[in-house]
């Protein structure tokens, strides 16, 4: 039984996991569109949580290097995104993503 | 020993249940020590196990669970808070916690940029459209929330789904020898790494004139002295210039998106159907009438015509 003080990679990629999956959850149940968004932010940062800590303990930069490509596509979806949401808001006055069901048919 | 992963995850997705928005009667603070009680035994189940140890200072141990549990416990609250505004403020708080973890990590560009990028840049753009688009009120009153701020959507199916697979997740990671850790230092392998980089790199001061012995020593000066901004600029630009390009492309493209979608002219018939749906709130899809490209409506309009 290894002491309490123990860090192992394990750790942090409980805690990337716990992100990833929280905001997953958080994407499937809330009906704001501009929450859903945040929750697809959060899902990034579990996933870069976990390349940094992939990246300390391989001892190879290149997860510090995803780093940067994820918070470039993070950067472009948020602009995206946010363009569009305020499009649809424009239109129907509402944020909920129910409004738009009509377009699934 | 599996278990211990599949009790805390059921744990939880119960007390995730307990805390999610809706009407009437909300067991949050049960919901919230249910959570913690379910880290909290991870934690330790997880300490208890006999996973390889990774060399890191213990002394940084504190800091991984304070960091974490605020991360955590914080993204907790962006999903279940029924404000947007507040949901951002929370984000703000799991993206100031990860930057923690990432300087434990020591990744420390990365922990900088982190809060550069998502704490000023990206929060920003996010509040500037909750504003523009959400109903502001007293964060004391409940009636202003909007009805679909209040109520999740099928939060069973979600957190069923989410937890199942964060149970696949911890025991894929849980799993001695699947993540089989190396021994050393960043120092060590950046010095390996570095060294055809530093040879080229053109001297600070004029050593070479003092002989080789002087040449090595300001080398080795000169490979200490790689920070991380340094490493990482290296492999970024030796091992990844597709990457680089196609980044680029991709900041462009949306770039244009973007403006483009902001210059967007809403349709005029758009904002006439709005007026009924206004003024009753929440029931704006059932106030929604057919446009012309309907094909139900079209249909009611030929055989108008065609009596």
């Amino acid at each position: 039984m290894a002491p309490l003080d123990d860090f192992t990679l394990a750790h942090f990629l409980l805690t990337g996991a716990v992100l990833f999956v929280l905001g997953m959850i958080g994407f499937l149940t809330r009906r704001n569109l501009i929450v859903m968004f945040l929750c697809t932010e959060m899902m990034f940062q579990g996933v870069a949580v976990s390349l940094a800590a992939f990246s300390r303990f391989y001892l190879h930069v290149t997860g510090q290097t995803f780093i940067i490509f994820v918070l470039t596509i993070a950067a472009a979806e948020a602009a995206l995104a946010l363009g569009l949401v305020v499009l649809l808001f424009r239109r129907k006055r509402t944020l909920d993503a129910d409004a738009w069901s009509s377009m699934s048919g | 020993m599996t278990w211990a992963l599949y009790i805390a995850s059921v744990v939880g997705a119960v007390s995730l249940y307990l805390m999610m928005p809706r009407q009437g009667f909300n067991p949050r603070a049960f919901g919230a020590l249910l959570g913690a009680m379910s880290l909290g035994g991870l934690w330790i189940w997880l300490a208890a196990t006999a996973l390889p140890n990774t060399g890191l200072p213990s002394g940084a141990l504190p800091y991984y669970y304070i960091f974490s549990a605020l991360a955590i416990g914080s993204a907790v609250r962006v999903i279940t808070h029924p404000r947007p505004v507040y949901s951002a403020l929370w984000f703000v708080l799991v993206v100031l916690a990860s930057a923690g973890l990432f300087l434990l990590l020591t990744a420390s560009f990365m922990a900088v940029a982190m809060v550069i990028i998502y704490g000023g840049a990206i929060l920003v753009t996010y509040m500037f459209v909750i504003m523009l688009a959400a109903q502001t009120g007293d964060a004391a009153d409940q009636a202003d929330v909007a009805d679909y701020d209040r109520v999740a959507r099928e939060p069973v199916a979600a957190i069923a789904a989410g937890f199942v697979l964060l149970a696949v997740l911890l025991t894929v990671s849980f799993t001695p020898g699947l993540t089989a850790p190396q021994p050393g230092t960043f120092e060590s392998q950046e010095q390996a790494l570095l060294s055809d980089v530093l040879v080229e790199r053109p001297a600070m001061e004029l050593t070479a004139l003092a002989g080789p012995a002087a040449e090595e020593a300001a080398q080795a000066q000169r490979a200490a002295s790689v920070d991380n901004v340094e490493f990482i600029g290296v492999d970024l630009f030796r091992s990844h210039p597709l990457g680089i390009e196609l980044a680029g492309v991709i900041l462009l493209v949306s770039l244009v998106g973007a403006v483009v979608i902001a210059r967007m002219r809403v349709p005029e018939e758009a904002d006439q159907t709005l007026a009924p749906a206004e003024a009753s709130g929440a029931s704006v899809r059932m106030s929604y009438e057919p446009g012309p490209h309907d094909p139900s409506a079209q249909g009611q309009s030929g055989g108008r015509v065609g009596v």
